[in-house]
């Protein structure tokens, strides 16, 4: 029952996105936000309107190959941190990539019990920084924002985070979003 | 059940959000933030006073602006390492010398760290000082006069940022550098840094009668970068604590090689332990090349000297005085908890929180429990010291304050919130989001032994949406917060200028009860002052001409004055003889290249004006003084560089 | 009674009268204290500020103690007066005269404040009205003739923007309670004598 509640969510959340397509930042809600302080969790800078300036989250939320990421990010209410004045480096694993989890992953992490697994799988994709690509080669490894760090390694001559490979990069103007292959998972202690 | 509720609830916030999007999201934000009665507990009444004084740093403008709280309003703009024409500083005669630096005149600074005197640990309301982080420098404030008195120079330095932080009875006012540079500077390969390369922390004397300046001595550290510091206290009294970043002694793309280390150092320095060896005639004196500016209240000019040596010691020579607490991941902020326990290090790409304990430390050099040693400096082991974590807090902590009441509060400027957290338990209380990434944080006598915590602000970077717009640059904004209760309540969203960067603030008592009205003209010892409309006159000096001028409601005397040639140096004496609060006369003459002048009461002012044309020019008084105050102006005559006409002075009368 | 002619000495030291003076612009009033040997402001530079201001309305400035003779007469007379109450006094103690000498010396006493104020109330009079022709503010009252800015000898008065309030000081106040005493002395020296005689 409940995934598919939860996913109904997801839909509902998407549909309000399309409601609203002039201003794709607008308030967005999933089961874990609702709370009688609704409101107030829509303040910050994700949500300010007229901002015309792209950042990392504009830039996931506009791609149709990053659906699953952005419902996430709205699970684990990290919006804010996306749009941040940063700089921010985020690895956003494609649609695919979290198609490619075992069965029932995803699913499991969007339920609200888990919303603090969830925050931090998605803080080991984000970076305090702004390297391109070829840049990215000079790391040995990177401190995450959930405080751990991914391997770099340069195979073939390019940079693999965490053994994912980068497919694309999209500048923003709070940072730079890569676009990977692979759901990045942080080290189990 | 709970199901229905909560799925009656998403229907309900789905419906928000749509109703939200219909009228541009935004109707949530104003009215939930701000509820009425909040109003009122920020709410002044014309002609009432605000309970704190705060000073904020004005960041790159240089300078201080002073407000109130909690009504937001600011009061005063205290000019200090930048030109302000407003009142003629740095552009005065009087006031040029402040600037002075081993680099010449220096018209700007980038102001920091304000910090308020204290006595015994608590603020005492006598000084501010407050650093310049380009080129460095520890200015003094009187609190009486609220006019910068003091500049030193601080020498082997460079971005002077861990800086100025007062001991507990203001025995020091303490610099340490950003940037570690070679000492003394030569001409070497950058490649070489590593190694030879060094970082001063000064230690600068505070006399306790007139807070005269006066630097004791530098400990040349290695060369890593000191980010911030701040002092022991109570049962830490005698200790400093200073965090490091790139220990991995970088001179390039800091970003990628300051950063390969899991851990960086918090330096703990004994420094009653360097005073003694100092005060027995320990370290060397090196040569150096500094200036030290004094601003007289007497004779109402500063004086500016320059000196030539400084005392530097070799922290390996002496034993016991300084150690390492490795602190993950660049350490930004270094805080002391009120009781001097608890040292907190804000690891700027950590997500948690380190706290050290002081005991811990203690017993750890005692019984030399050491991880190894950096260039001759004990390494002390992070398990030992840690006193505990706060895990996960939020993204890119920078700072901590205190309120005596056993809690902490943290800005974090990636997720751009203030986080509260109790000490001991290192649990998370409460957290506000500010608008918007953060800075520094505020609490009254957050620094000291005694924090006066009703309210703490938030000084934010990045303002946005959050006043109405004035273009691409707007003015930073700062977000006051009640903490008298459980949870933080945001109060009120005031505009700052320049760059908050970081606060002082008190309870206004001691400071509004000291605060001065009038200079005494009796105890005016200005070599050109004139006390009185007896004393005015006109002098040439070879191609100078002074003028000792006086103002009074509503003339200057003299008024009328001839014999000016093209080409001479005129300087413009000038005395306000009112003794009256807030009664300055301004004087502005016409093509004047510096500033106008600002007199206050009982004081005298001087500029200097070279005329480059023939003419019969106007001066006036620039501070509407009285209801005549449009009738308080001059002609000065500028005659040819070979004319013969005689110097002249009248008022009231016609000349000839 | 010589406690009473003692109290008068309290005028070297306190202020016989007091003048103050309040307006928007000086939310801290202004003041004058009216000494028998001078005049001084009640905070540091306030006659300076009295004198700054009454420029505009072409007043004279305030006398300093060697321009007024009474600032040199009222100490020898007030220090007679009471040198005289207690060699009075000492001589109706020890019963050499009779007690309805402190009454004559009371009257003498009322006899010269009320000339003391008269006087002080002619200088009122000269110091708020006799003004400089070319003053730079000048306002009549309604019937043409010039506005005299002299202030209360008692009590309250609005003067242009200045609220004046102009009252008896510690000084004073002393005085009227040596005067006072005086007169209980006398009667009960009556009393006294009154019984001796039944």
């Amino acid at each position: 029952m409940k995934p598919i509640q939860n996913l109904f969510l997801v839909f509902a959340t998407m549909a309000l996105l399309s409601a609203c397509k002039d201003n794709n930042q607008s308030p967005s809600t999933t089961s874990t936000e609702v709370k009688t302080e609704a409101t107030l969790q829509q303040t910050g800078q994700a949500f300010i309107e007229g901002d015309q300036s792209t950042t990392v989250l504009s830039i996931a939320m506009g791609s149709k190959d990053h659906t699953t990421l952005v419902a996430a990010v709205q699970a684990a209410q990290l919006e804010n941190v996306l749009v941040n004045a940063g700089p921010l480096m985020v690895f956003a694993p494609t649609n695919e990539a979290f198609a490619a989890l075992p069965e029932g992953t995803v699913e499991n992490l969007l339920k609200p019990e888990n919303k603090d697994a969830l925050a931090n799988i998605l803080k080991y994709h984000v970076t305090p920084g702004n390297y391109s690509k070829d840049f990215l080669k000079k790391f040995k490894k990177l401190g995450q924002a959930n405080n751990d760090y991914v391997k770099v390694e340069v195979v073939d001559g390019e940079p693999r985070i965490g053994g994912a490979k980068i497919l694309g990069s999209v500048k923003a103007g709070n940072g730079i979003v890569h676009i990977i292959d692979k759901v990045l998972l942080p080290p189990t202690e | 059940m709970k199901n229905l509720i909560k799925s009656t609830l998403t229907v309900l916030g789905v419906l928000v959000a749509f109703t939200s999007c219909n009228n541009s999201g935004n109707s949530g934000k104003k009215s939930g933030a701000l509820a009425s009665n909040v109003a009122e507990k920020v709410y002044v009444a014309p002609g009432e006073y605000d309970s704190h004084y705060a000073f904020l740093s004005g960041g790159y403008s240089g300078n201080v602006t002073v407000y109130g709280l909690p009504s937001g309003r600011m009061f005063k703009e205290i000019p200090v390492f930048s030109q302000f024409p407003t009142s003629g500083y740095g552009y005065s005669e009087e006031t040029k010398p402040m600037l002075n630096t081993s680099h010449g005149f220096i018209p700007w600074g980038d102001a920091h760290h304000p910090d308020i005197s204290q006595s015994k640990g608590e603020l005492d309301g006598r000084w501010l000082f407050i650093n310049e982080n380009n080129t460095p420098r520890i200015a003094r404030l009187s609190l009486t006069t609220f006019e910068t008195e003091e500049i030193i120079e601080v020498p082997n330095s460079a971005g002077n940022h861990s800086s100025s932080f007062v001991t507990e009875n203001t025995e020091y006012v303490v610099a340490g550098t950003r940037f570690s540079v070679p000492i003394p500077q030569r001409d070497m390969p950058i490649k070489d840094y590593k190694g030879n390369f060094k970082g001063a922390l000064s230690f600068i004397s505070v006399d306790p009668e007139e807070g005269h300046m006066d630097i004791k001595f530098q400990i040349l550290m290695p060369g890593f970068n000191y980010d911030l510091s701040h002092p022991g206290r109570g049962k830490s009294h005698g200790w400093f604590f200073f965090t490091t970043y790139n220990t991995e002694e970088a001179s390039t793309l800091l970003e990628v090689n300051a950063s390969q280390n899991d851990k960086d150092f918090i330096a703990a320095i004994n420094w009653k332990k360097i005073e003694e060896y100092v005060n027995n005639g320990g370290g060397t004196m090196m040569p150096a090349n500094y200036a030290h500016n004094v601003y007289d209240e007497e004779t109402h000019t500063a004086t500016s000297t320059m000196k030539k040596e400084v005392r530097v010691v070799n922290p390996a020579e002496v034993p016991g005085a300084v150690y390492f607490i490795p602190t993950p991941k660049s350490p930004h902020g270094c805080d002391v908890d009120p009781s001097g326990e608890y040292i907190v290090g804000n690891g700027k790409l950590s997500a948690n929180l380190t706290v050290h304990s002081f005991t811990k430390m203690l017993d750890a050099i005692e019984n030399e429990k050491f991880a190894g040693e950096a260039y001759g400096i004990p390494i002390l082991n992070f398990e030992d010291v840690l006193a505990g974590v706060v895990e996960q807090p939020g993204l890119g902590p920078l700072h901590t304050e205190f309120d005596g009441k056993g809690n902490a509060y943290t800005t974090f400027f990636i997720s751009s919130e203030v986080v509260k957290w109790k000490l001991g338990t290192w649990e998370v209380v409460d957290r506000k989001p500010t608008y918007y990434s953060v800075g520094h944080l505020t609490i009254p006598g957050g620094n000291s032994g005694k924090p006066q915590g009703k309210y703490m602000f938030a000084m934010n970077k990045i303002t946005k949406d959050r006043y109405l717009p004035t273009g691409p640059e707007m003015e930073h904004s700062a977000q006051l917060y009640d903490i008298s209760g459980d949870k933080m309540e945001l109060l009120l969203d005031f505009p700052t200028h320049g760059e908050p960067h970081y606060a002082a603030a008190m309870e206004a008592g001691i400071i509004k009860a000291q605060s001065q009205k009038i200079y005494k003209l009796a105890d005016n010892k200005h070599p050109y002052a004139a006390k009185s409309d007896d004393d005015t006159k006109v002098v040439r000096e070879g191609k100078e001409v002074h003028i000792y001028m006086t103002t009074i409601r509503s003339h200057f005397s003299p008024d009328n004055i001839e014999g000016v040639k093209v080409g001479d140096k005129v300087y413009f004496h000038v005395t306000n003889l009112e003794q009256d609060f807030d009664v300055p006369h301004g004087f502005a003459v016409i093509g004047q290249n510096n500033s106008e002048l600002l007199v206050m009461p009982g004081q005298t002012k001087t500029s200097v004006w070279e005329p480059k044309q023939v003419g019969v020019w106007p001066f006036y008084c620039t501070d509407f003084c009285s209801a005549l105050h449009q009738e308080m102006q001059g002609y000065i005559r500028v005659s040819a560089a070979d004319s013969d006409t005689p110097i002249k002075w009248s008022l009231g009368e016609d000349i000839e | 009674m010589i406690i009473g002619a003692l109290l008068l000495l309290g005028l070297f030291k306190f202020p016989l009268w007091n003048i103050m003076l309040g307006a928007p612009q000086y939310p801290d009033p202004l003041g004058m204290n009216i000494y028998i040997d001078g005049i001084q402001g009640v905070s540091e530079f306030d006659l300076q500020n009295i004198d700054g201001l009454n420029h505009y309305i072409g007043m004279k400035t305030i006398p300093k103690a060697h321009e007024m003779w009474e600032f040199s007469m009222f100490p020898k007379v007030i220090f007679g007066m009471a040198m005289l109450g207690v060699i009075i006094g000492l001589l109706g103690y020890f019963g050499k005269i009779s007690y309805k000498y402190f009454l004559g010396w009371f009257l003498f006493m009322s006899v010269l404040g009320i000339l003391g104020m008269y006087d002080f109330n002619n200088w009122l009079v000269d110091y708020g009205g006799n003004l400089d022709p070319h003053a730079i503010i000048k306002v009549t009252k309604p019937d043409g003739t010039p506005m005299s800015y002299k202030p209360p000898l008692i009590g309250f008065k609005k003067l242009l923007n200045f609220d004046v309030t102009s009252l008896p000081h510690a000084g004073g106040y002393l005085m009227f309670i040596g005067m006072s005493l005086t007169l209980v002395a006398f009667w009960l020296g009556r009393k006294t004598s009154l019984k001796k005689t039944t």
